[in-house]
């Protein structure tokens, strides 16, 4: 058995000079099953929070944060503007370059169109709950270095390393805003044309955002085209690439193919309903 | 294009992963006869274990006649044997339906009792407020067994699958997994069944899967009379009924399913949505 080194060949192998494994002679992992015991009294017999003897049971802590009279430190100061507007902020859950190039190397991801939102769902990896105000993602820069795709992506917020590694590589990167109803449709659109809903009309951002989708820098969707091309080069230059000319690329119509503001789902228009069970497209006249 | 977009916003529930389907091929032999070779495809990004090769055997003689050889998927027939995730899938099988009827009384369902049985105070006895009191003779049970008492829970999706290929596994290598090429046998009576069963050693019970539900017509006869010998159909295939019998005779086309079908819950990009957690009424 020394030349044996994987451990299913072992036990198989094991297995050929034991008894036949039969319904009698099988049972769990030593220690593994634990007997629930009926304990005495309303709550089982047991200590009621207070833990076994000692200081649990018979002093009388205070509570956290309690200063026996002084004003507690947690409410000395009024103001804390750290988590201010907490609960009405956007977030977007993050998706590193190395976890996006794992996604392409493992084919969970179709380069041929945009990859967008309702994709990166599709892959069963990553999701996000718009009712916990998750409003997409975002690129980070860990893996940039190594990643080495040439896609046309579409995301909600991206760093600058990130940006720059998808360009260098002759990709296309635009960023993008979804309101709350659009994403709905968004990260499931079977259930959404299921509904037999119109596909909706994608909001403009709220005012908050919109100067981060007008910004050529940050490659919104709102921002002026040629503003992105100089943006492109200035970022090449901070990075010190040099910038793939995508305008000689023979895939430039796939790689520079964006959606309208008000659309959502690449070339399906808002107010079309999709059937799903007749195979058509409802288009209103 | 716009097909095109609908179908790349649909859910992608395919899985990308290419089925493993066994190609077989009827090569003639040497001596006229001609072999059976059912080879699974080269996987060259895949396998890295080499698959088991089993003989085919027949049924339509008492005698053993090896007509060729089978390639097993080791994801399936070699997977690691874990006796415990078996262990479990017996115990999931024998609970899930069992329902306790034993039951006991309460204090409140015996009859009677329904007076102070002495005073409080004043006799020198202990006080009691009920002769069908847990602490009289006679009287109702405390944290008795209460009827009906359901048993069922749902084992984890694939502590089921993996109970499937681990008693797969455990079977191929204690040698108790015959492959055979088809149901075929010349006569309908018990008699040729036990006697093939005792000339080729298979134990007494034998559990023969073929690939779906409508066996040859000798075969059901042949084993309808015995207890011992069952017919089940791949999608009754059980860790439960495997084990219950000594041997396990699998048809080549069940082989084909069961692979086709395991790998598929080995290998399905959207496993997480088995692991929720099981709804009663969905």
């Amino acid at each position: 058995m020394g030349s044996v080194t994987n451990t299913t060949e072992k036990a198989l192998k094991m297995l050929r000079a034991l008894p036949r494994v039969t319904i009698g002679n099988i049972r769990p992992n030593p220690d593994s099953k634990q007997r629930s015991k009926r304990g005495r009294g309303q709550h089982g017999g047991d200590k009621h929070g207070a833990g076994n003897k000692g200081s649990g049971q018979r002093q009388n802590f205070m509570r956290l944060g309690y200063e026996t009279g002084n004003t507690p430190f947690y409410t000395r100061f009024p103001y804390e503007p750290y988590y201010k507007g907490h609960h009405l902020r956007r977030e977007y859950r993050p998706i590193s370059m190395l976890q996006l190039q794992t996604l392409l190397d493992t084919n969970r991801l179709d380069t041929n169109g945009i990859i967008d939102l309702t994709s990166i769902c599709n892959t069963g990896l990553f999701s996000i709950k718009p009712d916990e105000r998750q409003y997409g993602f975002q690129l980070t820069d860990e893996g940039a270095d190594l990643f080495r795709g040439k896609i046309n992506i579409e995301v909600q917020y991206a760093s600058d390393e990130a940006i720059a590694a998808i360009e260098k590589n002759g990709g296309h990167i635009r960023t993008a805003y979804y309101d709350m109803r659009s994403l709905q449709a968004m990260i499931n659109p079977q259930k959404w044309f299921e509904k037999g809903v119109p596909i909706p009309k994608r909001m403009v951002p709220p005012l908050d955002a919109m100067e981060y989708y007008s910004s050529a820098e940050r490659r919104g969707y709102l921002a002026d085209p040629e503003e992105i091309s100089k943006e492109r080069l200035v970022l090449a230059q901070k990075f010190g690439y040099e910038l793939p000319k995508i305008e000689e690329d023979p895939d430039f119509e796939r790689l520079t193919a964006t959606k309208d503001p008000r659309q959502i789902f690449y070339g399906l228009e808002p107010g079309w309903v999709v059937s799903l069970k007749d195979k058509a497209i409802i288009k209103p006249k | 294009m716009l097909v095109a977009a609908v179908r790349n916003s649909l859910r992608n529930l395919r899985i990308s992963a290419k089925r493993d389907v066994h190609t077989t091929i009827k090569a003639d032999t040497a001596g006229g006869s001609a072999a059976i070779i059912s080879k699974l495809p080269d996987d060259p990004n895949g396998l890295f274990r080499e698959p088991r090769q089993v003989w085919v055997e027949n049924l339509d003689t008492v005698e053993e006649n090896k007509l060729g050889i089978i390639e097993l998927h080791p994801d399936v027939f070699a997977a690691q044997p874990r006796i415990d995730i078996i262990q479990e899938n017996v115990e999931w099988q024998r609970k899930y339906r069992y329902v306790s009827f034993a039951h006991t009384k309460t204090r409140a369902e015996v009859r009677g009792g329904g007076r102070k049985p002495w005073p409080q105070k004043g006799l020198g006895r202990a006080r009691h407020g009920s002769i069908r009191s847990p602490l009289f003779r006679g009287g109702g049970v405390a944290h008795g067994p209460r009827s009906p008492t359901t048993h069922f829970y749902m084992l984890p999706f694939f502590t089921r699958v993996h109970g499937l290929t681990s008693t797969l596994s455990v079977k191929l290598a204690q040698d108790d997994l015959h492959i055979v090429n088809d149901l075929a046998i010349p006569s309908s009576d018990p008699k040729y069944l036990q006697e093939l069963i005792e000339k080729r050693n298979w134990g007494p019970s034998v559990l023969i899967v073929d690939e779906d539900d409508l066996c040859p017509e000798n075969i059901s006869a042949a084993s309808s009379g015995i207890a011992y010998v069952n017919l089940m159909p791949v999608y009754g295939l059980n860790v439960y009924s495997m084990l219950k019998h000594n041997t396990l005779v699998l048809t080549m086309s069940a082989v084909e399913k069961i692979t086709e079908r395991l790998l598929f819950q080995l290998r399905r990009s959207d496993g997480f949505k088995k692991m929720e957690k099981f709804k009663l009424d969905q």
